[in-house]
């Protein structure tokens, strides 16, 4: 627990956390208003939009539409997360601190889990943040709608908890990822560079497939970590995606993958 | 056990084709400073290091006090070590750096106050480690390795970067350390510096042992013969007083000035005193810890 408090106080006492605590919400502003575009889409469609495509259809729910703008701000929230628990670790060979942490603390193991800990405390602190921000904003986009505001609908609580696991579980993978790359620079880029060009390579080359071969290959949406985050907070289960639990299961695997061989390589890794 | 002994047992570290360190083996006593010499490349960090758990050997073990690093209860509480590349983050200040590594270990927050009051960074303790300069950072390491008031201390290079009166503060306080009985391990290359400061020396060369041992002994062990120094204004007839006695052999160095070897300055005193030669200095040459480690270091030293 001390170890926990120790990280947490580590990333209490330099300006990275609200230097990205900024990024953040810019980057929230804008994911914002595309939402509130979508939602004037979803809610209005355009003359001419057919209106026998299930999945459209079923994202053009009011608890959906709504679970869209209540977890406004994951993609980017998610890589700044990522990003923090990359640096959690990589700061230590940055700034060679790692041999006063291992020295205070000769359990390697101990110094890993105390990072993940803390790593998922800040990212369960952004998506408090956000959150917060999205109750603000919500409810006043929902309304210039006239679409209630839906804090009924479990399937909405469902999609604002799962949001909060996904910024656990990607701040986690990227304390594994920055274990696995210890250089910051090699690792905050070829992390980004994965999480935004898995996204999209990920959709497109899903959404070829599926065209071509048939919509199982939709099912391959899980194993693209940035596309089944996604998948967390769609609100209802929509036809044709696989089911939200299986994506936060996916998550968790890549997160405890990431975790062990990270703390495996920690442990046997000269510090000089 | 518990009395704080550095024991080094064949300890070996092999990086890819380089013997870093070769079956090392010494021990270093409590209550007392030794140091720990040898040229560039030696193998003194990477020794210092394994002994601290932060790099794995290749073979042999290395414990302090009985236990190896890894297995001890309270680590900080018990050896505070100053290393080469200790640091901290840029962008904390130094007071937070310690605030950190107290909430880690367990220690009460104001040891870092303490601690700094100690090394004389209080006026420094709000700015960031950026600002630091060298002195500065090499004094925040060492009061990072006083935090838990240890019995045990191990310092790579610690004078680096110090003025001379933090030198001078530096020797007070490890002697200081070493007479309430702790164990003081440091490595330098300050060999006139070291020999005001240990009682002990540990030499190596090549990751391997050459000498172990009290500074006097070590420094003693390297001369066989006396050298004497003596100047006089008849150097001639000095000369001709001292080839009576045996085994004696002159060299002059100008400037009224000559080197006399296998005999003891109290014999060239008598000597000179019959033949009626006046004296102007008689001085025994001691030979020093930089004599002796360049000798023992020569043809070994050089970076691999
Ligand atoms: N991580 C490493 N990888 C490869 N070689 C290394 C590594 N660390 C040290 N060495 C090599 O091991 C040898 C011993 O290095 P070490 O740093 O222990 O020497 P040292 O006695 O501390 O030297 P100095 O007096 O210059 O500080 C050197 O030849 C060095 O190049
Ligand atoms: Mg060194």
């Amino acid at each position: 627990m001390r170890l926990v408090r120790s990280e947490l106080l580590k990333v209490r006492t330099v300006s990275t956390w609200w230097v990205f605590g900024i990024i953040a919400l810019v980057l929230w502003a804008l994911a914002t208003g595309v939402n509130w575009i979508s939602t004037a889409v979803l809610v209005n469609p355009p003359e001419g939009t057919p209106n026998d495509d299930a999945q459209f259809n079923a994202v053009r729910e009011a608890a959906n539409v709504a679970a869209n703008l209540y977890t406004s701000g994951q993609f980017f929230g998610l890589m700044i997360v990522m990003l923090i628990g990359v640096i959690v670790v990589t700061n230590e060979f940055a700034h060679q601190t790692a041999t006063t942490t291992f020295l205070t603390t000769p359990r390697r193991t101990a110094v890993i889990l105390a990072k993940l800990a803390a790593a998922g405390i800040v990212g369960l602190l952004f998506w408090l943040g956000t959150t917060l921000l999205n109750f603000l904003v919500a409810p006043l986009i929902l309304g210039l709608y006239d679409v209630p505001s839906q804090l009924g609908t479990s399937a909405l609580w469902q999609a604002i908890l799962l949001n909060g696991l996904a910024y656990l579980i990607w701040a986690v993978i990227g304390v594994g990822f920055g274990v696995l790359i210890p250089s910051q620079l090699a690792g905050t880029i070829t992390t980004s560079a994965l999480y935004i060009g898995g996204f999209f390579a990920g959709a497109i080359v899903l959404n070829l497939l599926a065209d071509k071969f048939g919509d199982w290959w939709n099912n391959l949406q899980l194993i693209v970590p940035p596309l089944a985050s996604g998948l967390l907070v769609t609100g209802t289960d929509l036809p044709g995606s696989p089911p939200r639990w299986s994506g936060a299961a996916v998550l968790i695997a890549y997160a405890l993958v990431a975790g062990v061989i990270g703390t495996l390589i920690t442990r046997k890794r000269d510090i000089s | 056990m518990s009395d704080g002994e550095i024991v080094v047992s064949g300890l070996t570290k092999r990086y890819k084709t380089l013997l870093a360190v070769d079956g090392l083996s010494f021990s270093v006593r409590p209550g007392r400073v030794t140091g720990f010499l040898g040229p560039n490349g030696a193998g003194k960090t990477t020794t210092l290091r394994m002994l601290l758990n932060l790099v794995t050997p290749t073979s042999g073990s290395a414990t302090i006090g009985g236990s190896r690093y890894a297995d001890l209860r309270d680590p900080l509480r018990t050896v505070g070590a100053v290393l080469e590349a200790s640091s901290a983050h840029k962008g904390r200040t130094g007071i937070n750096h310690l605030r950190v590594i107290c909430a880690a270990a367990g220690l009460p927050k104001k040891r870092a106050d303490e601690v700094l009051e100690l090394v004389g960074l209080t006026p420094a303790a709000k700015r960031k480690f950026k600002g630091y300069s060298l002195g500065m950072r090499q004094r925040l390491g060492i009061a990072a390795a006083m935090l838990g008031d240890p019995r045990v201390l191990i310092l790579d290079e610690p004078a680096n970067g110090l003025d001379p009166e933090g030198i001078r503060w530096m020797r007070g306080l490890l002697q200081g350390l070493a007479r309430e009985g702790r164990t003081v391990l440091v490595s330098s290359h300050l060999l006139s510096e070291m020999e005001l400061l240990a009682d002990d020396v540990v030499i190596i060369a090549n990751g391997k042992l050459l000498r172990q041992g009290p500074m006097g002994e070590v420094v003693t062990s390297m001369t066989t013969t006396a050298h004497v120094r003596v100047r006089t204004p008849q150097a001639d007839g000095l000369t001709a007083a001292l080839s009576g006695l045996p085994g004696a052999t002159i060299t002059p160095r100008g400037d009224n000035t000559l080197l006399v070897t296998g005999v003891e300055a109290p014999a060239i005193g008598k000597a000179a005193l019959a033949a009626g030669v006046e004296l102007h200095e008689l001085t025994p040459e001691r030979p020093d810890l930089e004599g002796v480690f360049l000798e023992l270091t020569a043809g070994k030293a050089g970076i691999r």
